[in-house]
């Protein structure tokens, strides 16, 4: 006989665990909110093992006729939305220290996982913003910084689209770096004063792997040796699809064009 | 050279917040996220000027992010991820991973080599400064734990 109160806390916590996960929280955090979920539906046997890529919770309450339930849990796509993870945190908190049911916190994590954060229109200015500053950074010219704004928003538009379109990491990362390559070229041949450099570097920052980085140091740091080495593995190959996607533009303008590069 | 670092800062500080808004971070925290960034790139100037290497200053800039962003997930009460992940991004080698490209689209092997190594030891950098903090941190809460039991 199954228990139902016992199952419904085990998809509450999985759904946390998986909003998390998704937007690229530490394995630690995430285990830790599944057990802190868990323990406050009195269900004190958990065992939870997050990688990556998939979630493994296993519970039991204890008592004598409750069967252990387990369930596993694929994560697919990944993300960055640090609000969510923010959410999730407090929201577990909330959930262990009040007496909030279970169907009441099942549509708050619903709520979370459909709630965007910032418009599209914002983000693609978040975006202008760091390429035009980046390529500031790296010694360009206002002209420069410009010509950064406009194709940071163009790539992040076209990031945004293949993430949609469920594109993996390296192939996002290559069609991204690649139109960044093109835009600065043109900008660069067809404007006297501007120059490319600045510009694909700044563009380039918006899609470095930064977060895949952080994320395998603190995996590393709590002892997550399996994850740590997925999301390093993640790291280098973004890094990988950038040089490549620009390295291949640059490549076919100087070939097409016959300019050096 | 001091206002060159406090351009450097601004211009940080303003790229840090464009990547918060991406990396969607909550809107009253952006400010800090900015301001974690912005320090973070100036720490790695000040030991870039001072005649160190870009791995040294990766790692010190690693160190003051991860040492910033720890304080302020305790005033603020929010995960330290938070603050982390933005803050460390100007510091990882875009610039790098476009010259090594370059390098190996000029057929320049040596340059390639060179570049390459840099860029990935300033990546590595990075990580060793945020793992040295964490654990350091880890050890200071350990510490403080068991000498004040009661206050968790």
């Amino acid at each position: 006989m199954v228990n139902v109160f016992q199952k419904k806390i085990l998809m509450v916590a999985v759904y946390a665990a998986e909003i998390m996960m998704k937007n690229g929280a530490e394995i630690y955090r995430v285990e830790d909110t599944v057990t802190r979920i868990c323990n406050a539906g009195r269900i004190y046997n958990v065992e939870v093992f997050a990688t990556p890529t998939g979630i493994f919770v296993s519970m039991d309450s204890g008592d004598e006729e409750d069967q252990p339930l387990t369930y596993i849990k694929r994560i697919h796509s990944t993300g960055s939305d640090l609000s969510k993870i923010s959410k999730v945190n407090s929201f577990s908190r909330e959930f262990s220290t009040t007496d909030l049911s279970v169907e009441s916190g099942m549509k708050i994590l619903e709520k979370i996982d459909n709630e965007e954060a910032y418009p599209f229109f914002v983000r693609t200015l978040g975006a202008a913003m760091t390429c035009g500053f980046f390529a500031l950074i790296f010694s360009g010219t206002m002209i420069d910084a410009c010509m950064a704004m406009i194709s940071g928003i163009i790539c992040y538009s076209l990031a945004d689209v293949l993430r949609r379109a469920d594109v993996n990491a390296f192939i996002r990362s290559f069609c991204c770096c690649g139109l960044a390559a093109f835009i600065a070229l043109s900008g660069a041949f067809s404007i006297p004063d501007a120059s490319y450099e600045p510009v694909i570097i700044g563009t380039l920052m918006l899609f470095v792997p930064g977060a895949a980085i952080t994320n395998a140091i603190r995996d590393f740091l709590s002892g997550d040796m399996l994850s740590g080495t997925a999301r390093l593995m993640e790291a280098i190959l973004t890094a990988v699809g950038l040089a490549c996607g620009a390295g291949v533009v640059l490549k076919i303008w100087a070939m097409v064009g016959g300019v050096a590069i | 050279m001091t206002s060159t670092l406090i351009t450097q800062f601004i211009l940080a500080t303003m790229a840090t917040c464009g990547l918060s808004i991406i990396f969607r971070v909550p809107v009253k925290k952006i400010p800090v996220c900015a301001i974690i960034g912005g320090l973070g790139w100036v720490a790695c100037q000040v030991v870039m000027f001072s005649g160190f290497s870009i791995t040294f200053g990766c790692f010190v800039g690693a160190c003051a992010v991860a040492l910033l962003s720890d304080i302020s997930s305790k005033l603020l009460r929010e995960a330290a991820t938070i603050f982390i992940i933005p803050g460390i991004m100007p510091l990882v080698p875009g610039a790098g991973m476009y010259r090594t490209m370059l390098a190996l689209l000029h057929n320049d092997m040596s340059g390639f080599a060179t570049e390459g190594t840099q860029t990935l030891v300033a990546a590595g950098a990075i990580a060793v400064g945020l793992l040295v903090m964490g654990s350091l941190l880890r050890l200071v809460r350990t510490v403080k734990r068991k000498l004040h039991p009661a206050s968790r």
